[in-house]
């Protein structure tokens, strides 16, 4: 552990300290803005860093990366619009609370629970990383079937009052998710000879279309020309009751361990673990039916969720040489320019360089903390002081750029507006707009690994069922399915016998 | 009015899982099987809440659109600014934006809005332009003077 | 500026007989490339635009448009002004690969070829208890053995595959093709004991050959490649034409001003071959290749031509 005290003395001197601090702040604003995500900013930020003490590069990534996550909560909660799509199962309680006049409490429980988040899966990254990280290789396409399926299961929270709908939603975005060269077996599907659609339908951009649109024609129709003044805002510093941290503990644990696990399975992807972080919160709660109507709790489970897979997801990365998404990706190119082998050496070739990063990893959650609250209430909640109509417009204008600039191509605008104008209509007749994207994110994560399993087995499904892990995950997927309704069907009975 | 509109997209849903479900059939194997599976069952599931709603006795009142007028203004005026992005480029498309919506929707205080998208507008080239150097569309028209050099 | 002033402009630049451009760059290039953030491609293109900034005195910005196996972008890229200020960063796949596999909308016409710049092989390795260790033995192994051994590989009818089934056909090979969405993910399956046969880029799995849990008895290099000293390179198999490699360029769209593709050649050149970018290479086990201007062309289309008749005896052309 001597490595740590060194890693931490270098860690700690003037500009990874600034580089962490400036970066946190970046990433926030980046996880704000609908569009603009982490992985546009960390890949333009890192050949420029090329030439710099690596720690300090780390410390940017580390910064960006964590403070995004946080950053997606705010729009999600004072605007309904989720920043990033890790952060839609913020929207469910997390909106709801901000129209009740509870935004600033809101944002301080999104804030803490995301340094909680990101504390914990930093240290699972520090200790027992490296040990589990073996593990994840029992993992095989097989495997990965169940945990799509695992993660499909959680639309069951979000099905709202019309199970039909619900599902008929996850099953749209399913279908959307298969739009695109088949990699499997190189097939074009829903392409309409348009080669733009031959990589599918970015996900980012139905996300903004599909969230952020229908918020803003609603602001439209409220026709506000005077704007709140601050005294409407109520955004004063809440403190928290005594006891109310309390009552979040249990979640955060919970949230942080589901975090993690995703996390560091290569290729699961973050975005899911908020979904289930706030299905088992609310699945583990007394009272389901506040949930998506401004439980505090629902906000924690989401916001620990997200920030808790981000430091995990560097496990498999660091420990392994295998990048579990993108900005593992980015990271482990950045260390390899600074003459480093990924790969199962790589701790042992450069412990502090590997330690620091880690460290920072931690720094950077803490500093959610400190800056979180501030950002949120200083500078986004002063948009709401705006007119409503003038705010229309800026938003607008806001998820075209962030749109645009994914891909440089103008296409992607009239797809966004297609998919809001749809969202629109869809939200207005109770079909909820979460299965859509869970869809999108699942569907072809399902669809290749069964049949890469099924390639491997030579066509024989029952290898789906029968090598031990993927069994236990198939009882797990079905325990999740029916956990709802034998605890609906038991407090029937316990209602009977009062 | 619930009951109707309930009706119209269940069919929308019947349609569109019909139509993916024929796209379906000219996919070669495996890549095909699971697109049809899905196109079926999103049809099915359009039946089910066609014939939940032909069933349900009674319709409450559900009001699609809140505000007609408005709504009807933003999305018109949100097409045309897409649509003028390319030909004017970005920054002067969506600074007409910043001044016609509001002006729209009926706000008057038009220094007010000057100034705001002005401010608004500097942050966009700030970010995007300096900060991050994404290309933005520049508009037929720079590039159609600048021609010469 | 007025328009008497760019009359004037115009024609002494006729006069004089030099391009219009004499002053390029004179703004901002957009460079695109066709696949995500943290790929092989991008960090390459990424690492080579900071020296290109430097070389030409200006800005470059990056694009990214991934999706299809590169054809997405190239689709894109393809409808670009061809002034000079839209470039195409790629490596071979787009271009010479997915075209047999895929209904695209451009051809080796579409492009102007400017300069190749960095070259690497790929590699299939064998957990350390698989029956042969060396490239002779391997073949043998999987000939005797049809349909037994599964190879994970960078997607249906990449390069990576094709790679593969041309050795595989010259020795009458069978064994089964798993497509996954990169050299991690394959890495990974490989690792896990999902799949038989590691098929990917070296530098990915290079830990694991250091380690000693993996061997690598082929590369696909015609040439035995110094990081893999154990590997058999195609010519000591004696199928030395077989060679199929990974290679990386830049190209701008049809019909780009010679004069500005050569300055840009010549800038790719120096900016390749500067010590920094070379020992950047190596930590990836790439190594500087340059090829400029129609001698590029010539040798885009005849790794086209040559992928053709193997795709199309798969079966997987269309």
């Amino acid at each position: 552990m001597e490595f740590y005290t060194q890693a931490l003395s270098k860690v700690l001197t003037v500009w990874p300290i600034v580089a962490m601090i400036g970066a946190t702040l970046l990433g926030v604003f980046i996880g704000a803005l609908p569009g603009l995500n982490p992985v546009m900013a960390i890949a333009l930020l890192l050949p420029l860093t090329y030439s710099m003490d690596p720690l300090v590069a780390l410390a940017m990534v580390s910064g960006i990366y964590n403070g995004s996550m946080y950053g997606g909560a705010i729009p999600a909660i004072l605007l309904r619009i989720p920043g990033t799509p890790a952060s839609i199962a913020t929207t469910f309680d997390g909106f709801p609370m901000a129209d009740k006049g509870e935004a600033a409490k809101a944002l301080k429980i999104a804030c803490w629970s995301s340094a909680v988040g990101g504390i914990a899966s930093a240290i699972a990254l520090m200790t027992v990383g490296p040990l589990l990280a073996r593990v994840t290789l029992f993992f095989g396409p097989a495997e990965y079937f169940w945990i799509a399926i695992f993660g499909m299961a959680s639309v069951g929270v979000m099905v709202g009052s019309d199970p039909a709908k619900g599902v008929m939603a996850a099953v749209l975005g399913l279908l959307i998710g298969t739009i695109g060269i088949d990699n499997l077996s190189g097939q074009a599907r829903y392409t309409f000879d348009q080669t733009w659609l031959l990589g599918g339908l970015d996900l980012i951009v139905v996300l903004v279309g599909l969230y952020a649109l229908p918020p803003v024609l609603q602001l439209a129709e409220k026709c506000d020309l005077k704007g709140l003044s601050a005294a409407q805002l109520k955004l004063t510093n809440v403190p928290f009751k005594p006891g109310e941290r309390r009552k979040l503990i249990p979640t955060w644990l919970r949230s942080s361990g589901i975090g993690i696990s995703v996390g560091i399975l290569p290729g699961a992807g973050g975005n899911i673990a908020a979904f289930l972080s706030y299905n088992a919160a609310k699945n583990a709660s007394d009272d389901p039916e506040s949930f998506g109507k401004g439980n505090p709790q629902g906000v924690a489970a989401a916001e620990c969720g997200n920030n808790a897979d981000n430091a995990a997801s560097m496990i498999p990365a660091l420990s392994l040489g295998i990048p579990g998404n993108v900005v593992a990706a980015l990271v482990l190119s950045a260390l390899t320019i600074h003459g480093l082998q990924p790969g199962p050496q790589l701790f042992h070739q450069n412990p502090v360089l590997v330690g620091g990063f880690m460290m920072e990893m931690l720094i950077t959650s803490l500093l959610i903390f400190l800056l979180g609250g501030a950002v949120a209430t200083r500078v986004f909640a002063q948009f709401q002081r705006l007119p409503g109509v003038l705010l229309v417009p800026s938003i607008l204008i806001l998820m075209c750029v962030g749109v645009y600039v994914i891909n440089g191509r103008p296409v992607d605008l009239w797809v966004m507006l297609l998919a809001g104008i749809a969202g629109y209509f869809l939200e207005k007749l109770n079909v909820p707009l979460a299965p859509i994207i869970l869809g999108m994110i699942l569907g072809p994560m399902a669809e290749q690994s069964v049949r890469r399993a099924l390639l491997i087995s030579r066509g024989d499904a029952t290898e789906l069922l029968t090598r031990p892990l993927s069994a236990a995950l198939a009882i797990a997927t079905l325990l999740i399915i029916t956990w709802p309704i034998v605890k609906a069907m038991r407090n029937k009975r316990a209602g009977a016998e009062i | 009015m619930e009951r109707r509109q309930d009706i119209v997209l269940g069919l929308i849903f019947m349609g569109l899982g019909a139509a993916a479900a024929w796209m379906a059939t000219s996919y070669t194997g495996a890549s095909g099987i699971y697109p049809m599976v899905l196109s079926i069952i999103l049809a099915l599931l359009g039946a089910t809440v066609v014939l939940k709603a032909v069933r349900a006795g009674t319709t409450s009142e559900r009001k699609l659109v809140d505000g007609p007028a408005q709504m009807l203004v933003t999305i018109v005026l949100g097409i045309v600014y897409v649509a003028l992005i390319v030909p004017l480029g970005f920054y002067p498309a969506s600074f007409l934006l910043m001044l016609a919506l509001p002006i729209a929707l009926g706000y008057r205080r038009g220094l007010y809005a000057l100034i705001v998208a002005a401010v608004f507008m500097g942050i966009i080239y700030l970010v995007f332009s300096l900060l991050l150097e994404k290309p933005l569309p520049r508009g037929a028209l720079p590039s159609l003077v600048g021609l010469g050099g | 500026m007025t328009i008497q002033k760019t009359m004037i402009y115009a024609l002494t630049s006729v006069a004089l007989a030099t391009p219009i451009f004499a002053e390029y760059p004179e703004r901002a290039i957009e460079l695109t490339i066709p696949a995500g953030a943290g790929g092989g491609t991008d960090t390459s293109a990424r690492k080579l635009a900071i020296l290109l900034e430097e070389a030409l005195g200006t800005s470059i910005a990056v694009l990214n448009v991934g999706g299809g196996g590169g054809s997405v972008g190239a689709s894109q890229f393809m409808q670009a002004k061809p002034d000079g200020y839209s470039l195409f960063a790629t490596w071979n796949s787009p271009l010479t690969t997915v075209p047999q596999v895929q209904n695209v909308a451009y051809s080796l016409d579409s492009f102007t070829p400017i300069a190749s710049t960095s070259e690497t092989a790929y590699t299939l390795c064998i957990k350390t208890d698989f029956p042969a260790t060396d490239g002779a033995g391997f073949l043998a192994e999987l000939e005797a053995n049809p349909g037994k051994y599964t190879y994970g590989n960078d997607g249906i009818g990449g390069t990576m595959q094709l790679a593969a089934e041309r050795i595989f056909q010259a020795k009458g090979i069978d064994a089964v093709p798993i497509p996954f969405g990169g050299a991690g993910e394959t890495l990974q399956n490989f690792l896990g004991g999902h799949v038989d046969i590691y098929g990917g880029s070296i530098s990915t799995v290079l830990p694991y050959v250091e380690s000693g849990e993996a061997a690598c008895p082929i590369v696909t290099s015609a040439a035995d490649v110094a990081a893999l000293p154990n590997a058999s390179g195609l010519d000591a198999l004696g199928m030395g034409d077989k060679e199929t490699l990974l290679w990386r360029a830049i190209l701008g769209p049809k019909d780009m001003d010679p004069a500005i593709v050569a300055k840009l050649a010549d800038v790719i050149e120096s900016s390749v071959n500067d010590p920094s970018y070379v020992e950047f290479l190596a930590t990836k086990g790439e190594v500087p290749n340059i090829v400029k201007g129609d001698d590029l062309g010539a040798r885009l289309q005849a790794e086209f031509d040559g992928l053709a008749e193997v795709s199309k005896s798969l079966g997987l052309s269309n």
